[in-house]
């Protein structure tokens, strides 16, 4: 795996990360 | 506002300008001019890149919408991480390795002459149209302030962000860009920052999100299928994907970006910054709009945040009836103040019973001021005759004005003054760039020296400059704006991106194809925009399959594509 494709897989995580620390704070507040 | 405030706006300006000139180099060769020789680090297009997309209009329009209706836009962002991944390996290394200025000579090599110049027409005028849309955002802000001219105030922006574009070049948009985008992330986080101090003493920053999260402002994600739902998980990560691979992609605006990258390593890292943060920042202007309506709920806000048209019908035969509609609002306001007050009390109680009535109280008292201010804002446009009235636009600025301390009102009104420059500016220098090398140097004199090239880039600059401030008097009577923008490009940001598909996905492809492809979908959206109801972000999606698939059955239809001089 090179350098560059090792980015897109972190890229790819801490996007999946970032949409679930948004729906954990809408599920905390709206509940 | 104070002197100390104006004064920090002109301080901001008359820097911007030197600091832009200051930081240009090797400006008399059109790759200097263009491209910036292709010697700018990756931090430095990056945070361009993040600039030139965080228009005013972010700062004033979407806080609003923050405001009014919650986070729900934020959705529209979601895809741009997955975008950014595939743009990086699909149109960084086709554009850099083409050695072009410009996305649409690509599709010359590819198709040819006509299709290249047709897509930059249609860049032209979209990117031309949302320009002036991006310079009528502040131009609103400062009317409200001021009570000046909407007109003299567009000219007054777009000339000082012309003359260091246009001196400059690419250099000057990217260098001033990441000074103005760390002035803009100061302001944004001192905005915060003033609204969290302005809560009363005994509602805590989680209090205020409880209250938001209870009134429904909080609803990050909304998995609808309803196509005629603007903002859901699904527009925003499918619709909005085509919007950003397209605006990403083939924009010229932000092509002409990663071009300036000193290799395509570089190039792809500096669309990562976007990825990494592009979804916080607005996540941040977001909360902001939310965090105005949790200080709200304790300090009475004005029914009508827009001052001029509030003193217009003050001014009306129908006072009377406007201010019988003031004392309502201002009792249910005063009643929703004191509901907020028990559910925050309700909350810390732990009782699920009271809790549940609170809650119950606070959303119907929430309800009658909203549908008072809906009466009212309906009053306004029936007396003013302003049918397109939207007072979210308002809402941020009047906040700036009339509850942050001096010093910080002039700071964050030289924040949208830059959010908006630095979009301006890279989309001036992008118009330029296109006009000069799609049509100018191909069409009118191939063999101009780089001396007339750039003396001619810099009369575009200056025709693109007035050309938009035009379109900005009209577009500060429309709408939300930030929509307005959106809609502009949707028009044709699907299409283009379809075209570019076409070029890179489908080998047998030609150009008749590529040119009924085109005609096609933009004429597909056409219908969808005006007989149907199918939300806008939709359209990026299914103006780029009509083009790929027309294209593709009508370059089986009519032949192999051409085989000389194919580019990347």
């Amino acid at each position: 795996m090179t350098e560059m494709q090792r980015t897109y897989v972190k890229v790819t995580l801490i996007w999946v990360a970032t949409l679930a620390v948004l729906y954990a704070f809408q599920i905390f507040y709206t509940r | 506002m104070s002197a100390i405030d104006w004064s920090i706006i002109g301080l901001y300006l008359m820097w911007i300008v030197w600091d832009g000139i200051r930081l240009s180099r090797n400006t008399d060769k059109i790759d200097g001019y263009f491209l910036a020789s292709k010697s700018l680090p990756w931090w430095a297009v990056g945070l361009s890149v993040m600039a030139t997309q965080l228009s005013a209009i972010t700062m004033t329009s979407s806080t609003g919408q923050g405001y009014a209706d919650g986070i729900g836009l934020l959705q529209q962002y979601y895809a741009l991480p997955i975008a950014m991944i595939i743009i990086s390996v699909t149109f960084v290394p086709f554009f850099r390795n083409a050695n072009i200025y410009t996305a649409y000579e690509y599709l010359e090599g590819r198709f040819d002459a006509r299709v290249r110049s047709l897509t930059a027409l249609l860049f032209l005028l979209s990117r031309g149209m949302a320009t002036g849309v991006v310079i009528s955002a502040p131009a609103v802000v400062l009317s409200v302030m001021i009570g000046a001219d909407i007109s003299t105030i567009c000219l007054l922006l777009a000339v000082p962000t012309a003359i260091y574009t246009m001196y400059g070049g690419v250099q000057a948009v990217a260098w001033t860009d990441v000074k103005q985008m760390y002035l803009i992330v100061f302001g944004l986080v001192a905005a915060c920052v003033t609204l969290i101090a302005g809560l009363p003493a005994d509602i805590s920053v989680n209090d205020a999100m409880h209250l938001a999260g209870t009134a429904g402002k909080l609803q990050a994600f909304n998995f609808s299928t309803d196509p005629s739902v603007r903002f859901t998980f699904w527009t925003g990560t499918i619709g909005a994907l085509f919007l950003f691979l397209s605006y990403f992609g083939t924009d010229q605006s932000q092509v002409q970006r990663y071009l300036t990258a000193k290799t395509d390593d570089e190039a792809r890292t500096s669309l990562f910054m976007s990825a990494y943060w592009k979804i916080p920042l607005q996540a941040l202007v977001m909360i902001i709009g939310v965090l105005m309506f949790v200080f709200y709920l304790f300090t009475p806000p004005p029914m009508l945040f827009n001052r001029v048209h509030d003193e217009r019908v003050r001014a009306s035969a129908r006072a009377g009836e406007y201010v019988a509609l003031e004392q309502r609002f201002t009792a249910a306001v005063g009643e929703r103040s004191g509901i907020a007050q028990q559910l925050t009390q309700a909350e810390e109680s732990g009782d699920a019973a009271a809790l549940a009535t609170a809650q119950a109280a606070f959303l119907a008292s929430e309800a009658r001021v909203k549908s008072v201010r809906a009466e009212a804002i309906a009053f306004v446009k029936d007396v003013t005759g302003d049918s397109t009235y939207n007072d979210v636009n308002y809402v941020f600025p009047t906040y700036i004005v009339t509850q942050m301390p001096v010093g910080l009102i002039g700071l964050l009104m030289a924040a949208i003054f830059a959010a908006a420059m630095s979009t301006i500016a890279g989309e001036l220098s992008a118009l330029s760039t296109s006009t000069v090398i799609d049509f100018y140097r191909r069409w009118v004199s191939p063999d101009a020296t780089d001396e007339r090239l750039l003396r001619v880039s810099r009369y575009a600059m200056l025709f693109w400059a007035l050309f938009a401030s035009l379109v900005a008097i009209w577009a500060a009577e429309l709408g939300s704006l930030i929509e307005v923008v959106n809609r502009f490009g949707s028009f044709f940001y699907g299409s283009i991106l379809g075209v570019f598909l076409l070029a890179i996905g489908w080998s047998r492809a030609n150009a008749i194809g590529a040119l009924v492809g085109l005609v096609a979908g933009m004429s597909v959206v056409a219908y969808f925009t005006v007989f149907t109801t199918v939300a806008f972000l939709w359209h990026n999606l299914i103006g780029a399959v009509v083009v790929f698939i027309v294209g593709m059955i009508v370059s089986e239809l009519t032949g192999p594509r051409k085989q000389e001089s194919v580019v990347g």
